[in-house]
């Protein structure tokens, strides 16, 4: 990696985050009077969530030739024990090591 | 001082759970950077000055892949696009101005947020701030500590980058609990299937683009209104 490169993604994410995070404080009579940005939070959230799971999950299923059996599995695992214990930490121990487990031969 | 015990005592029974959280995920993404080829120091500062766990777990990835600039940037909006929804619901809590008020937007992740909105209303803003520094302190430790192991060993385990998809999961299951409906999940499963149809490589920009449009047709239930 080189670091110019780095440090210049670094600036930009820090920029993105912070206007994200800042937008409802600077805007808040704005966000508030417009009804479909209470829709939007609704909405969007929980589907944003699933496609980054679909998206990420599909990605790694794409990178080795066991199908997407561990992806489903992991997920439904860290799904399953979050839903259950409502343990992030828990969660993505079990998912990520179940995930890690399968693909480096342990499990089969 | 009688009155300083308490909050102190109650300060760190509500950050200890998010310290062992954030120190062990801090860890390993301070240890997936360096074995990416990243400097330990920028996995440091990435978690001083962006510090987005997500967002920071995806960045590994791309910053191998030499993406652009633009296009990770592209990725972090769209990764931290929940937060915006965080800060209507405390708005009227944070300090009016000052640094300490920009600190706390600044600092305002998904655990944070939960911890500060389980808070009573009239909790000083002062507690709420070193709530949220502290927050951020155990995640520059563990991202240290990762980023120092990850310079020393070598770990031929394939898959952790795994821990990505993980938090997302999480993620996705704590937003299920909180739905007012299961439509965003039909939508988004409906949205990939068709953007990957047309697209393989742009199937995420596509599909949330067809989520938003998703999110504007939808008609709210309207709550029953008395006559």
């Amino acid at each position: 990696m080189n670091t110019n490169q780095v440090l210049a993604v670094l600036a930009a994410m820090m920029g993105v985050t912070f206007a994200l995070r800042a937008l409802p404080f600077v805007a808040a009579q704005w966000l508030q009077k417009h009804p479909f940005v209470q829709r939007l939070g609704n909405f969007l959230p929980l589907g944003i969530m699933t496609l980054l799971v679909l998206h990420s999950g599909i990605g790694a299923a794409a990178d080795h030739p066991r199908g997407p059996w561990p992806e489903l599995a992991a997920v439904a695992t860290t799904a399953a024990i979050q839903w259950r214990l409502r343990h992030p930490l828990l969660s993505i121990l079990c998912g990520t090591g179940l995930y890690v487990a399968w693909r480096n031969g342990l499990l089969f | 001082m009688s009155t300083a015990a308490p909050p102190r005592m109650s300060l760190l029974s509500l950050t200890m759970p998010v310290a062992m959280g954030y120190i062990p995920l801090g860890i390993v993404f301070g240890f997936l950077f360096v074995q990416a080829g990243g400097a330990w120091w920028l996995a440091v500062a990435s978690s001083i000055f962006v510090f987005a766990g997500a967002a920071q777990y995806m960045m590994i990835p791309m910053l191998a892949a030499q993406l652009s600039v633009g296009t990770i940037a592209l990725a972090t909006l769209v990764v931290n696009l929940r937060h915006v929804f965080y800060g209507l619901s405390l708005l009227g809590r944070f300090p009016a101005r000052g640094p300490l008020r920009w600190y706390m937007v600044f600092a305002l992740t998904d655990e944070t947020y939960s911890v500060l909105t389980t808070l009573p209303p009239d909790t000083p803003t002062r507690t709420m701030g070193t709530l949220a520094a502290l927050n951020q302190g155990w995640w520059v430790l563990g991202s240290t500590i990762g980023a120092l192991m990850g310079s020393q060993a070598q770990v031929p385990l394939q898959g952790l980058d795994f821990v990505l998809v993980s938090l997302f999961a999480v993620l996705a299951t704590e937003q299920w609990r909180h739905r007012c409906t299961a439509l965003p999940v039909w939508a988004a499963l409906f949205s990939y299937a068709l953007a990957y149809w047309i697209s393989p490589p742009h199937a995420l920009v596509l599909s949330i683009a067809l989520s938003v449009g998703a999110a504007l047709l939808w008609r709210q239930p309207k709550p029953e209104v008395a006559a």
